[in-house]
């Protein structure tokens, strides 16, 4: 399994339907988007990521300097 | 129940209580008692349903709470919609579900000033929220039938909790303790990331916290009372305590907290449905979003904070509620409404008695409409000035409407009249360029700065000359006396 969004090929099973067996949750170990077994994630082109955005990506709240 | 007696001898009952509602659970109640909440008994699926009913609800005029039984597969209800009318907002503050904005902001207005309201601190044993407890092993699946809300929501997001945190350098002082709504986004089956916008109180202790190396306590509250909820969408002074304005919305009574079982130092509303204890995990960040967001788009994915979650509280049969948001308004709207008009009016009518209200309803204060008395000529300006520069003003309040003290900036109607019939663009409309603006406005553009526009819709004053003066329409005698009887032949 890959990640719809960034293609990691590393994939966790996060949760199990906690009734019957219905659907498995699943969490890319890389980008962290998370989807349904139930579901047919259907990304945007804009919201697709790869190394490279990542990288780019805003730090928010900043990471303040180590007090010595 | 009061009586007022009219002078063509009719008898009109005004009704008035102030009902208290402690959790959620007594609150749902009210509501389903008031035709304010639907039940869905039919089993639903988590996506789309859920998200798709509290759109609906949302566009409807007065459109109900609606509380599914069961989420396929999930052991627990969700409810949706609990704050998306004005009439659940007037029955949040124990008043008539008829009350109008413009009452509602004055009831509030007059509440706001009971604060400071010591909140009362329960024991473990008396605390609802500590029913249960889950100290490994722990998966949100099981506790909460979490969901996506918006398809392009880049997993299953807490859009509606209430989230408490300490200063660091302060742990004993309860005054700064925050109780503030952050979106929460479910990376794992305990943990989760957290948007802590830099200008919010949460990332002042963050970084006090993160400077020394250390984590931050935190603790996520879900399914609370209406009023709780209410206040940690309120922005309010570093110093002031959520909960002791909780007590005085509820009109004197206070709030009812406990202290967490991790963190000596902070305190969760006593009978909330879930409380999740944990750490926000220092100095580290990592790939958030997308999340469908207030301003009716989607923010894009940042690099945010995480949590771990270590403990986890509950009452029985736990409810999940959550809440919808899309192109306003939804049930967000309402959360931002009244309690970001009263916090702005407070600060402009200490310097400027003359101000009469103000409407700050759209999109979190973006938009922002005040009526004030001119006491002199470009009063109307000054006014707009002192708005601009408040806190929440100077990042968020981008489009500025003055108008007079007789029109009521909450009805909409009458301050498009002010707009067609009272302003001159070429003196009344200024734009005024590089200032402060809202990341989330689209528009802003380098994202946190933007222009700001005023648009003075009030009758000229002296020394400013007013060439074309009319004599304004005056209803006639007797009208209030007119709307009640008829309003009451009505029901």
């Amino acid at each position: 399994m890959t990640c719809p969004r960034c293609n990691h090929d590393d994939i966790k099973t996060i949760a199990k339907s906690p009734e019957g067996d219905a659907w498995e949750m699943y969490a890319c170990q890389k980008c962290w988007y998370s989807w349904r077994s139930t579901e047919t994630p259907q990304i945007l082109d804009k919201f697709m990521l790869d190394d490279a955005k990542i990288a780019a990506m805003q730090i928010i709240p900043p990471v303040p300097p180590l007090k010595k | 129940m009061g009586r007022l007696a009219g002078t063509c001898g009719i008898q009109i009952n005004v009704r008035r209580f102030t009902m208290v509602h402690h959790d959620l659970r007594s609150f749902l109640k009210v509501l389903e008692d008031e035709g304010q909440l639907v039940r869905i008994k039919e089993e639903v699926n988590p996506e789309p349903d859920i998200a798709a009913a509290g759109r609906a609800a949302a566009n409807m005029k007065n459109g109900p709470a609606v509380y599914f039984e069961k989420v396929k597969s999930y052991k627990n209800p969700v409810v949706t919609n609990v704050h998306g009318s004005w009439a659940n907002h007037a029955l949040m503050m124990g008043m008539d579900k008829t009350a109008s904005t413009k009452e509602q902001f004055h009831e509030l207005n007059r509440r706001w000033d009971l604060y400071p309201v010591e909140p009362k601190v329960l024991s473990r044993a008396e605390a609802k929220c500590k029913e249960n407890e889950i100290t490994e092993n722990i998966n949100l699946f099981d506790i909460l039938s979490l969901y996506r809300i918006n398809d392009q929501d880049g997993g299953c997001f807490l859009s509606k909790a209430s989230i408490i945190t300490g200063d660091p350098e302060y742990p004993d002082d309860f005054d700064k303790i925050n109780v503030g709504t952050y979106r929460v986004q479910v990376k794992d089956k305990d943990r989760v990331g957290i948007q802590a916008l830099a200008f919010h109180d949460i990332a002042v202790q963050l970084e006090k916290a993160e400077a020394e190396g250390k984590g931050l306590p935190i603790c996520i509250t879900l399914g609370n009372d209406p009023l709780t909820t209410f206040m940690a969408s309120t922005p309010i002074a570093y110093n002031q305590s959520e909960y002791k304005f909780v007590g005085a919305l509820n009109n004197g009574v206070p709030a009812e907290i406990v202290k967490s079982d991790l963190y000596e130092h902070l305190y969760v509303p006593a009978h909330c449905e879930v409380v999740l204890e944990g750490e926000i995990i220092s100095r580290r960040r990592t790939v958030e979003g997308p999340f469908g967001e207030f301003p009716g788009s989607y923010s894009g994915c940042r690099l945010q904070c995480e949590i771990q979650i270590k403990k986890v509280t509950h009452r029985t049969n736990p409810i999940f509620e959550n809440l919808y948001l899309g192109i306003p308004w939804t049930e967000i709207d309402f959360l931002m409404a009244l309690n970001t008009s009263v916090p702005q009016y407070k600060m402009l009518k200490e310097a400027m008695p003359e101000v009469q209200a103000v409407n700050a309803m759209y999109t979190h204060g973006i938009g922002t409409i005040v009526s004030t008395r001119c006491r002199y000529g470009g009063y109307a300006k000054g006014v707009a000035f002192r708005l601009l520069s408040t806190p929440h003003g100077m990042p968020y309040t981008k489009v500025v409407i003055i108008v007079d003290e007789f029109v009521d900036p909450f009805n909409l109607e009458q301050v498009m009249w002010a707009i067609t019939t009272r302003v001159k663009p070429s003196k009344d409309v200024v734009v005024i360029p590089n200032c402060p603006g809202m990341p989330l406005d689209p528009s802003s553009n380098p994202a946190g700065m933007h222009d700001k526009l005023i648009i003075d819709a009030t009758t000229p004053v002296s020394p400013e000359p007013n060439p074309r003066e009319i004599q304004l329409l005056t209803p006639p005698v007797g009208h209030e006396k007119w709307e009640e009887l008829i309003r009451s032949l009505m029901k």
